[in-house]
């Protein structure tokens, strides 16, 4: 699957809700800041409202319109526009951790199989050429940061698979703030731990074609 | 009904809380969502109890609707889903420490809506490049959530070609999401 094809993947899971906690929040921070993403999830939501339409009627049996009227446990409307914000509060409040000198990073603590990190980069500061044991995801917050496959800024995002080995730089100017997801790999320890890890690292190489 | 039937319904609620109207929705409405919520996998006793949230939801809030932005079909439809995912939520084996994000991020959150002509145009081109199998699968996979595994089973294929034919949707799909 090519970049745009799992970036779409992202925004229909989104908007089917069947994401996780962390990949929501990430993937309604993304929507947020980027409005051809937004667009997206706004025209599949419709395709998704037309099944509706289609679908085969199950009438409820022990409902009446008068029920849903007299209703009363509707929790007033909520409008949160920045669910980033909602949720972490303040950036700059938070107790980030140094990791070296010019990046540090927050981790959420959220529950959930894949890891929400915000991550803070210091003008130019550069990240050691890496690839990543299951899938990350990163989407610049403020900022800009560019690598060997180009230049990202706010509401851009990057989705980097086994395959993707990289160099990022933080903008000279104005350094960058980025939300980051990765999907955490399974590492098997105990007796056949090696073994079994040799096998999930043939397969992982094998997927790659 | 016709889209602009309902509409007209929707109409009168916002503006004179016409209880006969919301019946009519009701009536139109409640028989969907409760297969939605069916087809989801959740049990009777519960798709109704959600289905009265989601049409007490339109009925409260019928003011945040804009037929300008959405057909009302999409905006119950998000209503649903968000419900559905607040149900998953109470009822998962994991017990949260704190409250899921997810119900915060799916309430009635303003995203650029798009107009719905915009929308319509898009549908359509997706809609006549799809074919019906292809379609089925978009159903399957999105609205109904069902597993690849699932979805082999139902369809008398194997579970690599679910896979390989969802990529290949996504990638077609793509063309058409500018």
């Amino acid at each position: 699957m090519n970049g745009t094809v799992v970036k779409n993947k992202l925004i229909f899971d989104f908007a089917s809700g069947i994401l996780g906690p962390a990949k929501s929040l990430f993937a309604s921070t993304y929507l947020q800041l980027n409005s051809n993403a937004s667009k997206i999830s706004n025209t599949f939501e419709n395709m998704l409202g037309e099944n509706l339409m289609d679908i085969e009627n199950i009438r409820p049996k022990n409902l009446t319109y008068t029920d849903c009227i007299n209703s009363e446990n509707i929790k007033s409307a909520s409008n949160l526009k920045d669910p980033l914000s909602s949720f972490f509060g303040n950036l700059n409040n938070l107790d980030w951790k140094q990791v070296y000198k010019g990046f540090k990073e927050y981790t959420a603590s959220i529950d959930d199989k894949d890891e929400l990190k915000l991550i803070k980069m210091e003008p130019g500061v550069s990240v050691p050429l890496h690839s990543h044991g299951g899938k990350e995801y990163i989407l610049v917050l403020e900022g800009s940061f560019c690598d060997e496959y180009g230049e990202y800024s706010k509401g851009d995002i990057q989705i980097n698979d086994q395959k993707i080995k990289h160099t990022p730089i933080a903008s000279k100017s104005t350094g960058c703030v980025c939300l980051s997801i990765t999907e955490k790999d399974v590492i098997f320890f105990g007796k056949y731990g090696s073994f079994l890890n040799l096998y999930t690292f043939i397969k992982s190489f094998f997927k790659q074609k | 009904m016709e889209k602009s039937n309902l509409n007209n319904l929707m109409n009168r609620i916002q503006k004179d809380r016409d209880e006969m109207a919301f019946s009519e929705i009701f009536d139109f409405f409640a028989p969907k969502i409760n297969a939605y919520f069916i087809q989801n996998k959740i049990k009777i006793e519960s798709s109704e109890e959600l289905t009265q949230e989601v049409l007490s939801t339109v009925w409260v809030k019928s003011n945040l609707y804009d037929s300008t932005k959405s057909a009302l079909s999409t905006w119950i439809f998000t209503i649903a889903r968000n419900k559905k995912i607040d149900f998953f939520r109470k009822n998962s084996k994991i017990t949260f420490q704190e409250e899921d994000i997810r119900e915060f991020l799916y309430q009635d959150r303003e995203v650029d809506p798009i107009e719905e002509n915009e929308a319509k145009k898009q549908i359509e081109r997706i809609n006549n490049e799809l074919d019906e199998q292809q379609k089925i699968m978009i159903k399957m996979n999105f609205f109904e959530n069902k597993s690849h595994k699932k979805i082999a089973d139902e369809l008398e294929i194997p579970l690599g070609t679910v896979k390989s034919r969802l990529r290949h949707i996504l990638t077609k799909m793509q063309g058409f999401l500018r």
